[in-house]
């Protein structure tokens, strides 16, 4: 890439007018800002793009999980309880004419099956249940990004039918809307960790980079007492202690380990566990501060440590920070997936986790072979994190300036 | 050498102090006191509840109890477990048994099978294999152990499905939860290897595989950056052979993170089984700690945290020492 280019090709108006003010004189250099020179290094990480693609697309469900989800989260019928229902069968072939209709599906009851005793669900073929979209719910209402408030669903059947795509769990609830509405927790808990850790980080490190002495050795030696502890199980010991509501800290603050309450406990936890690295860069930063050439150069020239701070230090490192705050995301993520694994992530009550879903199949008296579409909610899990990565691996050859293309 | 090994035996003193503070801190989260729920349980008298909080120093405040327990840590005591009335040391001296098991034959598996990929991916880089190589490691990197394990258990099952379809032929191709075989009291020492192996295989394939993505990546990068560097130029400008080069240029430094590896990785294998174990229902550590933390027995939480944290620190301290014993760059500073 050269830097002589026609200024209108940055399209930005002020550039426009500069460029014609100076218009007739020599040729207009416009250098690439630095997030343009990066943006266009990215977009040629086709994985990465692609990663991008797919992550938006996954956010963009987990925000509109109300809409596309058939059913409410928690929504499940007593009687009969539709327990691990398989995947319903969608019809698309009207089985009295052979033709192509419209997609429909059948009630389903359920039976004993004799050899092998196992619950067994056989169709009911005497009336077809068409699928229809856009249908009205008034008795589960659902909101978007908690503003907008909604009943209107993509799809559904009418009652007595039902339409589970993925299947069902122990409680007859549907896998399908669930891992929609588990995106909502599993998405968001790795990126908010991940600010939680940062502004750890910023604090921790930058008292211990402007202070020194005493103040720097405390948090320094804390960093490597929290690296020396396993990270699995002080994550394990902390979420568990924690999440009890009789534990001194709730019932000083008055927590009662609502749904919410376990959920930000759960970014807390894991923000808590990560912020170590962060926290030596930032400090490492700042005291280099007085290393660098041209940090030294710009304090001759009068400017502030503050100035230097966020003018040449920050601007220089915040790179590094972004690549490494980007490939955090992931681990955020499958930590979190473990923990509600284990049960100790956001409370099952009204929350629904990729990780509480595959804990489903972990439930008592369940032989994965019965019920294999109880690990479907680890594929969103498996697509998120290696997006991520992808993302994260783009970002970071996009910024090194060695592996410019 | 031996004053580096002692200076660095001495730094980790205070961080370890550090860390049984900070577990015993949070161990004070429990609600109550750690005794409560033992009090529940009908056939207890209050005098042996009684009996034992002044025994554990429950009824001392915070720092005097830390006091007891350190002291007692010391000496190489780490308490008595509530639930069983065992020592802890005894009651964790099991499963962290099995979890080595686990580590160890995951950990070779992991070499053996990374290095070759790594030096294929890297000799032919944009090959075909290569690219094999690298959506390996991305799976690898991103599947999570525990999905990995369920994934892996239900094709066993299908297998068997298949088999039993087919051929009559009824049994899993490899056992998917526990340790032991049920009839393993009844068997010889040889038998009873080859039972433990063979329950080993699927665990150890897991936990090896997300760890093979990282490392196979790494070794690649590595290799690469050496196979394009000056010294390897010169090499071939002596007219050392492809074998050579490859071999005996590039592979050595690059392998100098791995070699420096196992120390680390000893331990981080112990808790990357972690959710492994509980899928497989693995007598490991992980199913250990979550039961003591179940129980609220307290001790014994307390206890495998400090004997993991000394294995991380020990483990780290071995990688530094084969590190500067392997790389020649480095000296003991």
């Amino acid at each position: 890439m050269t830097d002589a280019q026609d200024p209108r090709l940055d399209g930005s108006q002020a550039l426009d007018q500069v460029g014609e003010h100076y218009a007739g004189e020599a040729t207009q250099r416009v250098s690439k800002s630095q997030g343009r020179i990066v943006w266009e290094q990215f977009k040629k990480h086709k994985a990465a793009v692609v990663g991008g693609v797919v992550l938006i697309f996954m956010y963009l469900t987990a925000v509109f999980a109300g809409f596309l989800a058939p059913y409410g989260i928690n929504e499940y019928r007593r009687a009969p309880v539709a327990a691990f229902r398989p995947p319903t069968q969608v019809h698309f072939i009207d089985p009295d004419t052979g033709r192509l209709t419209r997609p429909f599906v059948y009630d389903v009851r359920e039976e004993r099956d004799e050899r092998t005793r196992q619950r067994i669900y056989v169709e009911d073929t005497s009336v077809k249940y068409p699928i229809k979209f856009f249908v009205r719910r008034p008795s589960q209402p659902y909101k978007i990004l908690g503003i907008w408030q909604s009943d209107l669903r993509l799809f559904g059947v009418d009652e007595p039918a039902r339409v589970f795509l993925w299947g069902t769990n122990n409680l007859g609830k549907d896998v399908f809307s669930r891992v929609l509405y588990g995106g909502q927790v599993s998405l968001t808990i790795g990126i908010l960790a991940v600010w939680v850790a940062l502004f750890l980080g910023l604090l921790m490190g930058g008292l211990a980079g402007f202070y020194g002495g005493f103040v720097d050795d405390l948090i320094m030696r804390l960093v490597e007492v929290i690296a020396a502890i396993p990270g699995l199980f002080l994550l394990i010991v902390l979420a568990s202690l924690l999440r009890d509501p009789r534990n001194p800290i709730a019932e000083a603050i008055g927590l009662r380990m609502t749904s919410a309450e376990t959920f930000l406990l759960t970014v807390i936890v894991l923000g808590f566990v990560g912020w170590g690295g962060l926290a030596r860069i930032i400090r490492g930063l700042i005291l280099s501060a007085r290393e660098l050439d041209y940090a030294a150069a710009a304090k001759a020239l009068g400017a502030s440590e503050t100035r230097i701070l966020w003018r040449h230090l920050i601007p220089s490192t915040a790179s590094y920070v972004i690549v490494d705050l980007t490939l955090s995301i992931p681990g955020f993520i499958l930590a979190e997936t473990g923990l509600s694994f284990l049960g100790l992530g956001p409370s099952e009550v009204d929350t629904s986790s990729w990780g509480l879903l595959l804990r489903d199949a972990t439930a008592r008296g369940v032989s994965i072979q019965f019920v294999p579409w109880l690990l479907i909610p680890g594929i969103p899990i498996f697509l998120a994190v290696l997006c991520w990565n992808l993302v994260g691996d783009g970002l970071r050859d996009a910024f090194d300036p060695k592996k410019r293309r | 050498m031996f004053i580096f090994i002692v200076r660095r035996l001495v730094q980790m003193v205070p961080t370890f102090i550090g860390a049984t503070m900070l577990a015993f801190l949070i161990s004070q989260l429990v609600p109550g006191d750690f005794l409560n729920r033992k009090a529940l349980e009908p056939n207890v008298r209050p005098e042996t509840i009684e009996r034992m909080r002044s025994q554990f120093g429950l009824d001392k405040p915070v720092h005097v109890q830390y006091v007891r327990w350190m002291t007692n840590l010391v000496k190489g005591n780490l308490g008595q477990s509530f639930v069983s009335n065992q020592p802890v040391m005894q009651r964790i001296g099991r499963p962290m048994r099995n979890s080595m098991y686990l580590a160890v034959v995951s950990l070779v598996l992991l070499y053996v099978v990374s290095i070759p990929m790594g030096i294929y991916s890297a000799v032919r880089q944009y090959s075909l294999g290569d690219q094999v190589v690298s959506v390996f490691a991305y799976f690898g990197l991103a599947i999570p152990n525990f999905f990995f394990a369920q994934v892996l258990i239900l094709c066993l099952f299908l297998i068997r499905g298949f088999t039993r379809d087919t051929f009559g032929w009824n049994e899993m191709l490899f056992p998917v939860a526990g340790m032991t075989s049920s009839n393993f009291d009844r068997m010889n020492a040889w038998q009873q290897f080859k039972d433990i192996a063979w329950h080993l295989v699927l665990p150890a394939f897991v936990v090896a595989t997300s760890g093979m993505a990282g490392f196979t990546r790494v070794l690649r990068a590595q290799m690469i950056e050496y196979l394009g560097s000056d010294f390897i130029r010169t090499a071939r400008a002596k007219g050392v052979a492809q074998r050579g080069v490859t071999y005996k240029h590039a592979l050595r430094p690059a392998i100098i993170p791995f070699v420096a590896g196992i120390g680390g990785l000893l331990p981080s294998l112990v808790g990357g089984a972690g959710l492994v174990e509980v899928v497989m229902s693995y007598p490991g550590i992980t199913p250990a700690f979550l039961d003591a933390l179940n129980s609220q027995d307290i001790y014994v939480v307390l206890g495998l945290l400090v004997i993991t944290t000394l294995l991380l620190m020990i483990g780290n301290l071995i990688s530094d020492l084969l590190l500067a014993a392997v790389d020649p760059r480095i000296r003991y500073g």
